[in-house]
């Protein structure tokens, strides 16, 4: 990948020489991003699209006096970054000052990290991808005969690079690949049709799971899915996948987050050093994970990422402060400019949640934007499974799940062993009391 | 004025010759098709909070999408500039999909003289920027001074000038000139220890000149701000399967999801929809006739071309109950055997087109709303939502209230909490036995997402009675 660094290095010249002629009473920052890539999906094993990708965008933000201007452009010419820039400085003049605005304070920014082990450049010959989603689809309908229709097999590959520029001499660039391999299958049974998918995604792509382990899990799911029923309203435990956890943590990590806080529009201000989750429950932000994917070394603002707990034996340590945030709360930055792998855990994992449970629903599938980030109530549609005496006795659909996330986050009862680790969030399912089940 | 015609296709030389040259080199011989689409988009927004103006933005995105398609096959790729050779090189690209053939020759038809729903213009230009800021300072201000519970006022405005040129195998050259502006307003008040809010907004196909100034900001910021105080008073709803009455206009949000996805031409080709196969069968109760409209003057949601430069229309999908037909893109429609029917739209140039909705309504039935509401012994009454989701393989859907009442003895109560809604898209507007006179369109801000890519949108319905639905309240 030499050339890709002759680039960067390239882009770096241009940008500080384009600084070195602008007006010096205005503070300038570049947030710079190129990803090449493309898409592959087959569906009835015959390749139905193949996209390309190579995008490229530069954001520029400026700032004098307090006041701030940002613009952006996907053409990387001197005579486009020269209009971006030119856009910012007239839009910042425009703009009211305000004393939190700014480049962050330099100790908080170096250009020198440890090796994040995010980046696998591969040469992949595209004949061997279409076989491989081919591969991925028929193996879907190979496992069982009630897989009947598909929406395909899809590869994605893309490889990044991003790099961050300030007038006070902050920089930084880093690369990284992502990989990923997905399925979805169709089954049906009375005439009514379900679909579920499975997918892999990783920075590298010999650590991708197997096309056929993919195809097979998609195929299990949608077949686990037929003959769903609705039941009766009831208040009852649920306990949730590690996809839905990971969905109702995204929700607490967002009321956390320090623009949420500053504009008061969070169920949780005013919580830090306050219990939000029972005692052994831990939430740790790690930027550095290997083959994590949201590991990176520096925020959008070029703001070093820092490992650190957010849940400490239930307790809430910190909020997520980029500069600007942590200038208007009177705290300390913690790099969340962006916000990195999140890993949830207990004190007491435990492996059988489902089996140990007597009665109650397991939760696999949730729809809709129910969330109120203002109120913490919670309802939102949902598909799952009933449970009784430690056994799926069928699925159930229609139905909607209904709290509130102060609530339900202090219900907790138990965390699984499951963690995937697919995602930003790594999370085990979640076992919560007293959720109210809306039926028929 | 258009932007591609006026500035790119001079700056880069690029004659009719050359595009000739991309497009044959796009589409060998063993390709059906392939079409060339041009875009240079300037977006700017601008949002108070906290009582200041502290940020603005400024975007210019632009490039050509390339895309071969042969059969069901499709090879996609762009350039994120207008030089020609590396439009060639995108061309080259994006036949993959087949072993290479001979280069067709292809000629270019003569520019298409279009219908225009709206004035080629850049909304971006009406205006100082300066305007925009007083304009929202003021309306900042407006609500600080209705109500001393005012805790949080958000505002922002944003502005879109889109130009395209779509060139296609078929001869196709079109240019458009796509205008775009959205106000929204979002309050939050504070009671003790209690925060709700309340928000609105609006827009459409025209430029800032028609909110800067005008009475439609202070009609949404008096319209969030009722809103958040409905919300203070809320309670805790039922959970559970009851009578729901919509109200006109926005929850319209209820056909977009139960039954738009469900119909678009993609999804019923691949037979992957719960309502593949139903075309001439009963879907909704008689009283439903639902269209989606693409050719509303100066909406959201309206285009006066698709993205694959078909004319948008004004197209049935459900009359008095019967299933009429799908959205459609070009692909689609051919793999199908049957027209376009201009809902080709894509996010930007750097994604493929796909069928997608524009302006989705029902259309006005007989009853009275009053009566309407009168009629319900127990169940609530929605009014207004947040967004909403569907499976269309097994059409299961949802939509969130953020405002809603319980109705007693065919009388409107106290406001309840927002909650979501859910239910089956074929079966639900069985379910409808009620359709109100007082059709109402939304008000523009409607975004729908499809496989990752947005397009604005629009909704609408009168006021409709569906005997059951499931709600998701929390009380038992």
């Amino acid at each position: 990948m030499k050339n890709k660094d002759n680039s960067i290095s390239d882009y770096k010249n241009k940008l500080q020489k384009i600084i070195n002629k602008l007006d010096s009473k205005f503070d300038y920052e570049f947030n710079m991003s190129l990803s090449d890539g493309y898409s592959v999906t087959s569906r009835f094993s015959e390749v139905e699209n193949i996209e390309y990708h190579q995008d490229m965008a530069l954001n520029v933000s400026v700032y004098k006096d307090y006041q701030k201007g940002s613009a952006s452009t996907n053409d990387l010419s001197e005579k486009s970054i020269q209009q971006a820039i030119e856009k910012a400085q007239n839009i910042s003049i425009n703009t009211q000052a305000d004393d939190c605005q700014g480049l962050p304070e330099s100790q908080y920014t170096t250009q020198k990290w440890e090796d994040m082990d995010i980046y696998y450049p591969k040469t992949l010959d595209i004949k061997n991808i279409i076989d491989l989603t081919k591969d991925c689809e028929s193996s879907a309908f190979q496992k069982d005969k009630r897989v009947t229709n598909s929406e395909g097999s899809s590869f994605t590959f893309s490889d990044n690079t991003h790099m961050i520029l300030n007038s006070n001499g902050a920089y930084g660039t880093f690369d990284s690949t992502d990989y990923s391999l997905s399925c979805i299958a169709l089954a049906e049974q009375n005439k009514l049709m379900e679909r579920d998918y499975w997918y892999s995604s990783t920075r590298d792509y010999d650590a991708l799971e197997s096309s056929k382990h993919i195809g097979e899990k998609a195929a299990e799911r949608v077949i686990a899915r037929l003959g769903a029923k609705t039941i009766k309203t009831r208040v009852c435990p649920v306990l949730f996948s590690p996809e839905m956890t990971s969905s109702l943590i995204s929700s607490f990590l967002s009321a956390i987050n320090g623009s949420s806080i500053y504009k008061k529009s969070s169920f949780l201000i005013d919580k830090i050093d306050k219990k939000i989750f029972p005692d052994f429950v831990n939430i740790q932000e790690d930027p550095s994970l290997s083959n994590g994917s949201a590991t990176r070394p520096y925020d959008s603002e070029g703001v070093l990422t820092q490992k650190k707990d957010i849940i400490k034996d239930g307790i809430l340590k910190t909020y997520l402060l980029d500069t600007y945030a942590a200038r208007k709360l009177k705290s300390k930055c913690t790099g969340n400019g962006v916000l990195t792998n999140i890993l949830v855990s207990s004190k007491k994992p435990e492996a059988n949640l489902l089996q140990n449970m007597t009665d109650g629903l397991y939760i696999t599938d949730m729809m809709g934007s129910g969330a109120n980030s203002l109120t913490g109530d919670y309802s939102r549609g949902a598909f799952g499974y009933l449970i009784k005496n430690g056994e799926i006795q069928y699925p159930v659909t229609e139905i909607t799940v209904a709290s509130n996330l102060l609530q339900m986050f202090e219900n907790i009862v138990s965390l699984g062993d499951d963690v995937d680790n697919r995602n930003r969030i790594r999370t085990g399912s979640m076992l919560i009391d007293n959720i109210t089940i809306g039926g028929t | 004025m258009n932007f591609i015609k006026d500035h790119i296709i001079s700056s880069y030389d690029l004659s009719d010759g050359k595009l000739e040259n991309v497009l044959s080199a796009a589409c060998p011989t063993n390709i059906d098709f392939a079409d060339l689409y041009f875009q240079y988009t300037n977006s700017e927004s601008w949002q108070l909070e906290d009582g200041i103006v502290k940020n603005g933005s400024s975007n210019i995105d632009s490039g050509v999408g390339i895309r071969s398609v042969s059969g069901d096959k499709t090879g996609f790729s762009y350039s994120n500039n207008f030089q020609y050779e590396n439009l060639l090189s995108a061309a080259n690209t994006s036949k993959c999909i087949v072993n290479s053939g001979q280069d067709k020759e292809i000629k270019i038809g003569t520019e298409k003289d279009i219908r225009r729903l709206y004035e080629p213009i850049s909304p971006l230009n009406y205006k100082e920027d300066n305007a925009k800021v007083e304009f929202l300072k003021d309306i900042d201000k407006y609500i600080r001074s209705k109500d001393n519970r005012v805790d949080q006022v958000i505002v922002s405005l944003a502005g879109v000038y889109d130009s395209i040129l779509i060139l296609n195998t078929d001869g196709i050259k079109a240019f458009d000139d796509r205008p775009l502006v959205r106000f929204s307003v979002m309050v939050i008040l504070k009671v003790g220890d209690r925060r709700e809010r309340g928000s609105a907004g609006g827009g459409g196909r025209y430029t800032y000149e028609e909110i800067i100034g005008k009475k439609f900001g202070y009609e949404f910021a008096d319209e969030a701000l009722r809103q958040a105080t409905v919300n203070l008073e809320a309670v805790d709803g039922k959970a559970g399967a009851m009578t729901v009455v919509l109200g006109p206009g926005w929850p319209g949000v209820l056909l977009h999801e139960a039954i738009g996805h469900g119909l678009e031409g993609d999804f019923n080709r691949k037979k992957t929809s719960a309502f593949s196969d139903l075309i001439g069968k009963q879907v909704a109760s008689n009283q439903c006739t639902i269209v989606d409209d693409g050719t509303i003057s100066k909406r959201r949601g309206s285009l006066s071309i698709d993205d694959e430069g078909c004319e948008t229309k004004c197209n049935t999908l459900i009359e008095n109950g019967i299933l009429k037909g799908y959205m459609q893109d070009k692909i689609n429609s051919k793999l199908m055997n049957v027209d376009p029917t201009g809902n080709g739209r894509r996010e930007s140039y750097a994604c493929l087109p796909m069928p997608r909705m524009t302006n989705t309504f029902m259309l006005p039935g007989e009853y009275n709303p009053k009566e309407i509401i009168e009629s319900v012994q127990d169940g609530i009454y929605a009014v207004n939502f947040s967004g909403g989701q569907v499976d269309i393989t097994n059409g299961q859907f949802v939509f969130t209230a953020s405002e809603a009442y319980t109705i007693k003895k065919g009388k409107i109560q106290e406001p309840i909490k927002g909650m979501t809604l859910i239910g089956n898209g074929p079966e639900v507007l069985k379910k409808v036995s009620m359709v109100g006179n007082d059709l109402k369109l939304d008000d523009g801000v409607g975004t729908c997402g499809k496989d990752g890519q947005s397009v604005p949108v629009g909704v609408g319905q009168p006021t409709l009675k569906i005997d059951e639905i499931t709600v998701g309240g929390t009380q038992v």
